[in-house]
């Protein structure tokens, strides 16, 4: 019988009884029994050592924060960094004051990520920070125990964390949003202590496993301290925008273009969410009708407006997520029904970093005495000190609209020369472009030849795409000046799809050039397949990609990268879909993208393209010969 | 030996045997409602709590402000809204019970057993308790309540600082060490880390002296003696509420042990109880009275009754309240710099209340 049984963190029943049994037989020699309480104690005591070092006080702010990763990154809240600038400090338990940068913003949700910029070793090696493990903060029950830790009323001075521990209350929980920002969805209740300072630390599970970024608390007539609520914003929900976060971007959260509300109807013994308002939006344009009841969303079961915005609000714009709705149809009864629903941003204004409106207005006056509101900083800011200025201003840029756009053009160079390194160098391939093979025409999936062809990049010659489809001729010069709203939408039913090829070639060409402003990394986003047939569910069926996004004239193209396991069994990047849209308020055509395989000259080309549009597949093409010139 | 080794067994096996948290919550939360009433102004919420103490849909809560509308409203643990009407309450417990009245409702729903509940008695300070309420309405219809742990500090009347606290409610209360009386908590439930139920929670309430939080519950166990006018004691207790249901009758509220019917005649006049803690001041003594015959003096301060201090006019009653005529009570009482001792006979009550003369300037100390 060990003295210190738990040296690792981890404790089973068995060990617990074999430690009674063996008590009796031991008594008066000098080894002394542990009771459970005490067992459980120690093990307690052995989490919050090992994840201590993880624990980060912000000292620009004036809060708290939490390292997740090796090379420094770190979650903090939005609130706790709003108006400090790119460069920030941080304390970790080591007793080190470390310089770092700021990376990601999502104002609504109230989370920022930040990076702690590393020491060097003797060998010029960065040294690996201590990180804390992220867990599935959905398992987390009413009930649980849990345990804060953080930089209340900024007592650290030494960076050594508060830890405070207590019950969850409650999961799930909807906190409404103030002045737009700081709307806390689907968060975890605590009463687990959590005062001015504790924002933006972690909230960890009893095995030591981060669940939570505690940042709210409701107040009322006791003041702005802990009154035994506090929220957490779920790790769940940040891993959703972890990829957008990481792109520097200054993150939207998603609404559905249709508001919703509990069913009034005081006959129902079940309360519904039922659409009460639908806006032009791609829920309208998936088939969502005023009176339908919405039954899961992302595949969570909802019953309450409360969670509705609870699993809506864990979701960042833009995202394609499947929507079950029930609708009553006069005489045949009810059916269900999922549509896979593209959502829309949150944010109705553009709000600068203090969350104000950028074009002028009064913003709303707080209401006092409201309950869940965010934790004040610590105390207020320090003022600037004089001296160099801080390394972290090196891997800072500010742009409006990016958290960082160092960071968002670092990441979106790296997508595009991974692209490269896949497919080769397709640049030099300037002259003529052609793919024949086996087409398999809509729904019906009708087999005839198609061929596509692309004209030669060259100053001054019109640039031309056209397509043989069954022995019909398709052809599309975009930048005609003549040309029609119908001509650039070719063939009819394609959603434009002569223009997505225009667009797909010049990507592939051209990458970043092939747009006027450049290309702008949009984060990730689940992709979905081309499939022929509507599956049961999509929602399984994601996969995650990271999107580059850019513009052309009126269009806009959002191309798809997903990393996957190449021929050779190394990770390599797909280009699986290219997103064209001639208008935001129409569909877009998509040409799917899969099969990659070399054709020759050290470049490599997708045999199987699925032009797809309005949710079903305009053609299949199955390439058999592909030409670059 | 032997006995030992089973011993160290058993007692590991008692841990073993207690129900996960979760399980217990989802239980306890089977049987809470929330309540929406009137409220909403001057940081009153319109909001509550309460406990479901019948099959048929008997609720138990807080008799505050939010029951003041006919248009109360629960939403049960499945999130299904019914009307709701207030049948009984009584104000020295500072509860009332209400019946569900949509006649759709359920007739078996899950609920609590007060009566049984009561006869468990009063568990030991240093209990692991658990908070269940719907306080800052954070979850709505089928939405769980919010549940907090705590330790139990204490068992002792509320009563004992009357005056400190305005709590209609002087019984004996349950004291926590966690903020459970938040907005919107009042009529939640304390129950044990098995779930059984233990008090109602009370209002928010704070020590007007230290400005300080005072987190109570109601135990299910509270019974106040009250005197009437004959001097009989009732007990007022909140089985006989939950038992009685729309039968049950409230004790009136004048019948509060405060203005209760006195049973002895002191022929003392003490001056007006204008604040809460006015202490007692002899204002003037009735003509042959037991005061005047027991030598008191116009602005003497009664400090203690039987070695019992009573800082305010509502101690000094309470301390009078049961004495018996004839019986000589011992006074401890301040006059100028002195204290003196004093033995008071008191006389039996009046039939009738001795209409108060019109009151006189203080007499000067005779000296």
């Amino acid at each position: 019988m060990s003295k210190q049984p738990f040296e690792n963190g981890s404790v089973n029943r068995r060990t617990a009884l074999g430690a009674l049994l063996g008590a009796p037989l031991l008594a008066g020699v000098s080894v002394a029994w542990q009771d459970p309480v005490s067992l459980e104690e120690a093990k307690r005591i052995a989490v919050v050592k090992k994840v201590s070092p993880s624990v980060v006080a912000v000292v620009t702010g004036g809060g708290s924060g939490v390292v997740i990763s090796p090379d420094g990154y770190a979650l903090t809240n939005f609130h706790v960094v709003q108006g400090q600038g790119g460069a920030l400090r941080c304390g970790l338990p080591d007793g080190i004051l470390y310089d770092a940068v700021l990376v990601g913003l999502d104002k609504i949700g109230d989370v920022a990520l930040i990076k702690l910029l590393p020491r060097k070793d003797k060998d010029g090696k960065d040294i690996a920070f201590p990180h804390a493990e992220i867990g599935d903060s959905d398992t987390v029950k009413v009930g649980d125990w849990s345990f804060a830790m953080g930089n209340p009323f900024l007592l650290a001075a030494d960076f050594t964390p508060t830890v405070t521990f207590g019950l969850v209350s409650g999961t799930h929980r909807y906190q409404y949003p103030e002045r737009g920002m700081f709307e806390y969805t689907d968060c975890i209740q605590v009463d687990t202590s959590i005062n001015p300072g504790n924002s933006g630390g972690p909230l960890f599970d009893m095995n030591g496993k981060l669940v939570g970024i505690n940042g709210r608390g409701s107040f009322d007539k006791r003041g702005r301290v802990n009154s035994g609520v506090g929220y957490a914003i779920t790790l769940n929900q940040i891993q959703n925008f972890m990829g957008s976060l990481k792109s520097g971007l200054l993150v939207d959260h998603a609404s559905l273009g249709a508001t919703v509300s509990t069913s009034n109807d005081e006959e129902l013994e079940r309360p519904q969410v039922v659409i009460s308002n639908l806006i032009s939006s791609d829920a309208e344009r998936r088939g969502l009708e005023l009176g339908d009841e919405i039954t899961r969303l992302a595949g969570r079961r909802v019953s309450t407006v409360n969670q509705f915005k609870n699993v809506l609000g864990i979701y960042p714009k833009g995202w394609r997520v499947p929507v079950n709705y029930r609708r009553r149809i006069e005489g045949a009864g009810t059916q269900t029904r999922q549509a896979l629903v593209r959502l829309m941003g949150y944010e109705k204004r553009e709000l600068d970093e203090d969350g104000r409106p950028v074009a002028p207005g009064k913003p709303p006056a707080p209401k006092p005495g409201r309950p869940g509101q965010p934790m004040p900083p610590g105390k207020k800011p320090e003022e600037k000190e004089e001296g160099p200025p801080s390394p972290a201003l090196k891997l800072y840029e500010e742009k409006p609209g990016y958290a960082n756009w160092l960071v968002n053009k670092q990441r979106r160079d790296a997508a595009l020369a991974g692209l490269k390194a896949a497919l080769g160098d397709l640049g030099a391939a300037a002259g003529v472009w052609t793919v024949k093979g086996k087409g398999f025409l809509g729904e019906k999936k009708l087999e005839a030849p198609v061929s596509l062809a692309w004209s030669e990049l060259a100053q001054g010659k019109p640039e031309v795409v056209s397509a043989r489809v069954d022995g019909v001729d398709f052809s599309l010069e975009p930048l005609k000046p003549d040309l029609t709203a119908q001509a650039l939408r070719d063939p009819a039913g394609s959603g434009g799809m002569l223009a997505a090829l225009h667009l797909l070639r010049l990507f592939l060409a051209k990458g970043d050039k092939a747009f006027p402003q450049g290309m702008v990394h949009g984060g990730e986003t689940p992709l979905y397949p081309p499939l022929d047939q509507d599956p049961e569910d999509w929602w399984p069926l994601r996969k995650n990609a990271e999107v580059l996004e850019g513009t052309l004239g009126g269009s806009r193209a959002l191309a798809f990268l997903v990393e996957e396991k190449g021929a050779d069994g190394k990770a390599a990047v797909r280009l699986a879909c290219l997103e064209v849209w001639l208008s935001p308020d129409e569909d877009p055509c998509e040409l799917h993208l899969d099969r990659v395989k070399p054709v020759g000259g050290g470049r490599s080309m997708p045999h199987l393209i699925t032009v797809r549009h309005k949710g079903s597949n305009f053609l299949r093409l199955e390439a058999e010969t592909w030409e670059l010139r | 030996m032997g006995i030992a080794l089973g011993l160290v067994c058993a007692g590991a096996l008692a841990l073993a045997q207690d129900p996960p948290l979760a399980d217990v919550i989802k239980r306890v939360d089977a049987r809470l409602v929330k309540v929406y009433g009137a409220g909403g102004v001057r940081g009153l919420a319109a909001y509550g709590t309460g406990i479901v103490v019948s099959p048929t849909g008997h609720v138990l809560t807080v008799n505050n402000h939010i029951l003041d509308t006919t248009e109360l409203r629960v939403h049960l643990p499945d999130g299904t809204r019914l009307l709701a009407k207030v049948v009984a309450i009584e104000p020295e417990l500072d509860l009332a019970l209400l019946k569900i009245q949509d006649s759709t409702a359920p007739d078996d729903m899950p609920h609590f057993d007060l009566a049984a509940a009561a006869k468990a008695g009063p568990p030991k300070p240093g209990t692991l308790v658990l908070g269940f309420s719907n306080q800052f309405q954070i979850a709505t219809r089928e939405e769980p309540m919010t549940v907090q742990r705590g330790i139990l500090a204490g068992i002792t009347p509320l009563s004992a600082r009357t005056g400190a606290f305005q709590v209609p409610y002087r019984g004996q209360a349950l004291i926590v060490d966690a903020i459970t009386n938040n907005p919107g908590a009042a009529g939640g439930a304390l129950t044990t880390r098995q779930g059984e139920l233990l008090g109602i929670i009370g209002r928010e309430v704070s020590n007007e002296l230290t400005q300080t939080w005072v987190n109570y519950a109601i135990p299910v166990w509270a019974s106040v003696d009250l005197t009437d006018a004959t001097g009989a004691i009732r007990k007022v207790t909140v089985s006989e509420l939950v038992e009685k249901k729309e039968k049950y009758k409230p004790s009136n509220p004048a019948d509060r042990s405060r203005e209760k019917a006195a049973t002895v005649e002191t022929g003392i006049v003490l001056v007006p109880d204008v604040v809460e803690r006015t202490p007692p001041y002899v204002d003037y003594l009735r003509a042959g009275g037991a005061g005047l015959r027991a030598g008191l003096k116009p602005d003497d301060l009664i400090l203690s009754v039987e070695g019992m201090t009573v800082p305010t006019i509502g101690a000094w009653k309470d301390a009078l309240a049961g004495r018996k005529p004839g019986e000589p009570i011992r006074l401890e009482v301040r006059r100028g710099e002195k204290i003196e001792l004093i033995t008071l006979t008191p006389d039996k009550p009046a039939a009738k209340p001795v209409p108060a003369p019109a009151p006189k300037p203080p007499v000067p100390p005779a000296r």
